[in-house]
């Protein structure tokens, strides 16, 4: 039987063939790469933690003087264990902030943000190793710090969290378990840490990180008033235009958001300009 | 018709041959029922997970065979910045979450990504779920010891501890094992934690409950996690 030639070109030809239907179809598009965007990055990853760090700053000293503070004057209360069925209160500004956190967790942006301290109420939020070794120097001179996180590789920043307002002393001097009892106003009490991925952003992701964070705000600020809203025995707020200061109100998440966007974005708005 | 005339001495390899496409289609179909998912399955589903079919967690990647294929050999000579999925998505902490977050989660997968926890997730992944979830298993709970609390809570003070035996003696004498005979992870459930360490849910039943045991610290959760239909409506809301 006479067996058959190998034929080169036969060969040839398939390879073609292969090499032409593997490339024809331009492979699966890229999804979160920088070269996929047409739109330029013109803002590093410090910049943008820096911007965000603010309005960060903003809203826990709104929420912690305003909400917080005057609400405590009409009788309002604010629990670390304010998810619980039995307990009838509002997030203090530590679980505020961390509630804050977990909704951009939950959405697109890989934003990370952290609370924690040297004498945190709750041991498990005590810095350890680089963040522990940062801190003291934060508590010296108020000014952020970066770094890029090898092991996780992710680019972040450190920045003071002071005692903003008087809430906030008191609170802290007079929990059960606080490891502190003499702090005062104005005291670097912790540092928020943010982590964000790439080390340079677009205009556009720029406002993502921004608009993740108001995001946080408001759903951790609607969990808030949906707790409210099931109360049994306490006496439920109005929500509405007022805040606390007039009463026994609180402002509706737009209201809270608008007064949040009233105080930072002249800063933000400066910070996108000065880039141009 | 020649081009069907078979070889009368190519007639056992012509039928073996029909016969094994034959074959071959139908265990393909058979696999590819709802009904046949156990046998695809590397092994018995997770508890509360026996109603879930693959294609929940096993989503299609992106794009089809070819295009999936060029993509990770450009990724492969450097041509693109990441590789893809191939055949079927990673399962991730996302798809876990899309179910089971809950506002009320005492320890949140993404808390654990603070540089401050990076050699205690050298121990214990607690960034992921499947450290101590691992699926496939016929269980509840995988993790390889359940003493996990030592490995951040060592410092653990209680102000006006109510526990006969205080906190910090049981975490002196390392009894990280009762830990979890009050405390659920999680922090989901609705339960009267006893004072008496006596009257704590004893390891046994816990370890059963792991294991894929009825739940000793009762049924009144705060939140529950969403069945498959539940779950298949909020991807319509999007």
């Amino acid at each position: 039987m006479k067996k058959p030639e190998s034929s080169p070109f036969l060969v040839l030809i398939i390879l073609i063939v292969s090499f032409v239907l593997l490339n024809s179809c331009g492979g699966v598009p890229e999804e979160n790469s920088t070269s996929a965007t047409s739109e330029g990055n013109v803002f590093s990853v410090d910049e943008v933690l820096e911007m965000v760090s603010k309005e960060n700053d903003v809203t826990r000293t709104l929420y912690t003087k305003a909400i917080v503070g005057k609400g405590k004057l009409q009788g309002m209360k604010f629990d670390e264990d304010w998810r619980k069925d039995d307990v009838e209160a509002g997030p203090l500004p530590a679980l505020f902030l961390r509630g804050v956190a977990t909704s951009i967790r939950k959405g697109p942006i890989p934003l990370g943000l952290y609370l924690g301290s040297d004498f945190p109420i709750n041991n498990a939020n005590k810095f350890e190793g680089e963040q522990e070794k940062l801190f003291e120097e934060i508590k010296e001179t108020q000014d952020p710090k970066f770094f890029y996180d090898e092991s996780q590789e992710l680019h972040t920043a450190m920045f003071a969290d002071l005692a903003s307002a008087q809430a906030c002393v008191t609170c802290h001097n007079e929990h059960p378990q606080t490891a502190k009892t003499d702090w005062k106003l104005g005291d670097v009490m912790g540092a928020t840490t943010w982590q964000y991925p790439k080390d340079s952003l677009s205009y556009t992701g720029a406002l993502d990180v921004l608009n993740a964070y108001a995001k946080g705000t408001v759903d951790v600020y609607v969990e808030y008033l949906d707790e409210i809203a099931a109360f049994k025995s306490s006496e439920k707020p109005i929500i509405g235009e007022k805040w606390p200061e007039d009463g026994n109100y609180l402002p509706t998440p737009e209201v809270f958001l608008d007064s949040v966007r009233k105080l930072s974005s002249y800063e933000t708005l400066k910070s996108l300009i000065a880039s141009k | 018709m020649g081009i069907f005339k078979v070889s009368p001495l190519r007639k056992r390899q012509f039928w073996g041959g029909l016969s094994g496409l034959a074959l071959g289609v139908g265990v393909i179909l058979f696999l590819s029922l709802k009904t046949s998912e156990e046998y695809v399955s590397l092994g018995p589903m997770n508890n509360g997970h026996n109603e879930i079919s693959c294609a929940a967690c096993h989503t299609d990647a992106n794009g089809n065979l070819s295009q999936q294929i060029q993509s990770n050999m450009a990724h492969a000579f450097g041509m693109r910045e990441n590789g893809v999925d191939f055949g079927t998505k990673d399962v991730t902490v996302k798809n876990c979450l899309e179910c089971h977050d809950r506002p009320n989660d005492r320890h949140p997968t993404y808390r654990f990504s603070e540089p401050r926890f990076r050699k205690v997730i050298k121990k214990i992944d607690a960034t992921t779920c499947i450290t101590c979830h691992t699926e496939h298993n016929g269980e509840r709970v995988s993790v390889a010891a359940i003493n996990y609390c030592m490995n951040c809570h060592q410092d653990l003070e209680v102000e006006n501890d109510p526990v006969n035996i205080s906190h910090v003696k049981l975490i002196a004498n390392e009894q990280w094992f009762t830990c979890i005979q009050c405390h659920d992870f999680h922090g989901n459930h609705r339960y009267n934690v006893p004072t008496k360490l006596q009257d704590t849910i004893p390891l046994k039943i816990i370890q059963n409950y792991l294991d894929g045991g009825e739940d000793p610290y009762g049924k009144d959760k705060k939140y529950l996690g969403l069945s498959e239909p539940e779950w298949i409506k909020t991807l319509q809301k999007k």
